[in-house]
């Protein structure tokens, strides 16, 4: 009995090679599928390549707070970056998907995002995680999976260092304190200043270089103090810092505790005071909260001057989400960028394959983006080195009338 | 009352004295060595300076008041913390925001563009007003009867953790309905939020803000209202009534269900109000913004006594002003002055574990 069952499944076997052999192309020789990259057809294993099944898409994987006190942030950048997967053209048919998943931005969300999306094997690269603590908590994770990471907002200093897969397109907040300091010192001429933060890493560690440039650069810091982020009064913590006598306020944290920081000033008494912020703080809704308490407050940005794909993004986001970009968090323009990058990257390692499958290595699309070059996006040309992206600088603008206009002392 | 005294248990509250003695001593000490420090040392504080402070402290705390009355009110009658009262508060101040809104688009005079919103400015603060507690009012009816009545049997714990999932659920449902986004409340110009009454203290100008005096002198009506709701009214009794013992008041006649959902009422009006108010006095709201109102109005309402509405008054101001006051006058980092509240909130349930003006409570509610 056991014989015959195995006679007939040979026959079965063979049979069904046979068929599969005639099915195939016609140029096709016989069990070899031409047309598969060396590295995967070596070791046909989803963590050495992505392989992607006609009518399946390319994922690419979002993470941010969708939920809690900073969704706005992982909702602006996440519409961004649909619009942008939207706008995209297909690679050899295939089409792009972003997947987006809520990190409420926290370092446990971070990485629990980050095991979900491993264990996707179609998502051949993340956007992202939105904030700093969150990514340093996925890198691990992904890098173990060669998944690259490009980011629209994480701007710890550290990040890059000590992993493989980690780029982004901000800045690192030590250039923009740096460059910070010594505007507020040597072009503004201010020589007391006062420096707030959130106590989060990216505003504290933001708000620490800023004193240390500015004291180096002989300034006097004459106050350096912590707020209790989420809140809509800081006129307490302000009496304080005006008994202190600053000529300038420099925040490191986000806009909508800069609003409230401008909205309070007057009522303690700092009425000829700068108030100085960050690349947190810059944007429309600053302006929104704040009024007119937001006239000739300063703030950084990554963002170039308007350009025509910049009109063109602006019309297409406020067209679809009813408003303009850069209204929920700063960080729209960088998020379609990212996408943007990331896509340009899978098209140039992804290969399609005779048996019709969209083969993608995964250490080449880590390099692709480690190492690419030239990308011109909103913000400027991408040019990724040791994981930092963007090689401009950042530019100063000030609120004049209502808007946010480059600063030109 | 000699042989009471002798027939308490020795031991262990000697040992619990000493150390409230120690702790107190210990306090003392600290503040007494801070106070010294800053005052008298370093005197980098003006008198316009404290003023400042003070002003800053007297708001906040009048608006802690009005929504930590609302936590006492639901706890002396059901003995349960409403961890959603914030939420009902976040809701009142968008329905205000709406009023607000609406009526800064109304053009009565096209001549001139005067809006309704600064023709009419006092009537659109009190229909923002009527608004805004409505809108609260029914929220905290709804949540009543949907999450809390269906427990009334329970254990004390069950409608605490279906009151927390209310608090999440309103948070999130206003981030669906309204979105992510902070908005900005327009205030009428009378209203504006920098402007004010200057004073002259010490050579420098203080402006006191006319939303600032308004929310202050707001919470105190609102206080003295309620307290003669609660005193005087045929249903204040009963609601007493109710608080002291549920199965009596029922035999009485009391339709003790048609009270707690009354109190509901009452404590949602006030929770409205003080949305409103923290929309017109601080001018930001988002979807969260009840939140951290919400658990400073809790402590507010333990430190003053949780039960006792003067008692609510009282923390609520207290905490508002400690909170101002105690970061300078102390020297401490302005970041920790939640550590400064909470600090004096244990010292405070150690020494008087009623809080400041704790009703004494019978056995039934220990």
């Amino acid at each position: 009995m056991k014989n015959r069952i195995f006679i007939i499944m040979s026959f079965l076997i063979v049979f069904s090679m046979i068929l599969a052999a005639c099915g195939g192309q016609d140029t096709g020789e016989g069990d070899e599928v031409s047309g598969v990259p060396e590295e995967c057809a070596e070791n046909p294993d989803e963590t050495v390549c992505a392989v992607i099944a006609p009518g399946s898409t390319i994922k690419i994987g979002f993470a941010g707070p969708m939920t809690g006190d900073y969704s706005a942030f992982g909702i602006d950048i996440s519409n961004a970056q649909l619009l942008a997967v939207q706008e995209s053209e297909p690679v050899q048919g295939f089409e792009f998907e972003l997947l987006v998943e809520d990190t409420q931005g926290s370092g446990e969300g971070g990485a629990a995002v980050a095991n979900l999306y491993v264990s996707d094997p179609d998502v051949v690269a993340i956007s992202g995680h939105t904030f700093s603590g969150s990514t340093a908590a996925s890198i691990p994770i992904y890098e173990a999976a060669k998944r690259p990471m490009l980011s629209a907002s994480a701007t710890r200093a550290d990040l890059t260092i000590g992993n493989e897969i980690f780029n982004r397109i901000p800045f690192t907040d030590d250039i923009q304190g740096t460059n910070a300091g010594n505007y507020l010192y040597e072009t503004l001429g201010i020589t007391k200043l006062a420096v707030l933060h959130d106590g989060d890493a990216y505003g504290k560690g933001l708000a620490e270089k800023v004193m240390q440039v500015f004291g180096l650069a002989g300034g006097e810091v004459v106050a350096f103090e912590a707020l209790t982020p989420g809140e809509t009064d800081y006129s307490a913590v302000l009496t304080d810092v005006e008994a202190k006598g600053p000529e300038a306020i420099f925040f490191g944290g986000y806009y909508p505790e800069a609003a409230v920081i401008a909205n309070n000033m007057p009522v303690v008494g700092l009425t000829d005071v700068v108030l100085f912020s960050d690349d947190g703080t810059f944007g429309v809704s600053f302006i929104e909260l704040a009024g007119d308490q937001a006239e000739g407050a300063y703030a950084t940005s990554a963002l170039p001057p308007s350009s025509p794909g910049e009109e063109a993004f602006s019309a297409l986001f406020e067209g679809t989400f009813g408003d303009l970009p850069g209204s929920l968090s700063t960080f729209s323009w960088h998020g379609w960028d990212v996408v943007n990058a990331l896509i340009s990257a899978i098209r140039q390692t992804a290969v399609l394959s005779d048996d019709g499958n969209l083969y993608v290595h995964r250490d080449s699309l880590v390099d692709a983006v480690n190492f690419l070059t030239g990308f011109q996006g909103l913000t400027g040309v991408i040019s990724c080195t040791r994981g930092e992206c963007n090689t401009a600088g950042p530019t100063f603008f000030i609120v004049q009338n209502g808007e946010w206009v480059e600063a030109t002392k | 009352m000699a042989e009471l005294e002798i027939s308490k248990p020795r031991g262990r509250i000697p040992t619990f004295r000493v150390i409230k003695i120690i702790i107190g001593v210990l306090f003392l000490v600290f503040v007494s060595w801070r106070l010294f420090t800053v005052l008298v040392v370093e005197d980098i504080y003006t008198p316009a300076t404290w003023v400042r402070f003070g002003i800053s402290g007297l708001v906040i705390g009048g608006v802690y008041s009005v929504i930590a009355v609302g936590y006492t009110l639901v706890y002396g009658i059901l003995f349960m913390i409403n961890f959603a009262h914030g939420e009902v508060m976040m809701l009142g101040a968008f329905a205000g925001y709406f009023v607000f809104e609406a009526f800064n688009t109304i053009v009565v005079d096209p001549a001139s563009e005067l809006n309704f919103l600064n023709a009419y400015p006092w009537l659109a603060v009190l229909l923002a007003f009527i608004v805004g507690m409505s809108v609260s009012m029914v929220i905290g009816v709804l949540l009543e009867k949907i999450a809390y009545r269906p427990l009334r049997g329970a254990p004390r714990l069950i409608p605490l953790i279906s009151a927390i999932g209310a608090s999440i659920f309103l948070q999130n449902a206003a981030q669906l309905i309204f979105g992510p986004k902070r908005r900005i409340y327009i205030n009428p110009d009378i209203l504006s939020r920098s402007a004010g009454w200057t004073l002259n203290i010490g050579g420098e100008e203080v402006i006191v803000t006319y939303t600032g005096v308004f929310t202050f002198v707001l919470s105190i009506l609102l206080m003295i209202g309620l307290w003669m709701l609660v005193q005087r009214t045929r249903m204040g009794r009963a609601m007493r009534a109710v608080a002291e013992n549920k199965e009596t008041a029922a035999l009485m006649g009391i339709n003790v269900d048609g009270i707690i959902s009354r109190t509901f009422a009452i404590s949602g009006a006030l929770a409205g109000a003080a949305g409103v108010m923290w929309g017109i006095q601080n001018g930001i709201i988002y979807h969260y913004v009840g939140f951290i109102p919400g658990l400073k109005a809790f402590t507010a309402a333990v430190l003053g006594g949780i039960g006792n509405i003067p008692g609510a008054m009282v923390g609520g101001l207290f905490l508002g002003v400690v909170e101002s006051v105690g970061p300078a006058a102390l020297g401490i980092d302005f970041q920790l002055k939640d550590v400064i509240a909470f600090s004096i909130l244990v010292l405070v349930l150690i020494f008087r574990p009623s809080g400041i003006l704790g009703e004494v409570l019978s056995e039934e509610k220990v």
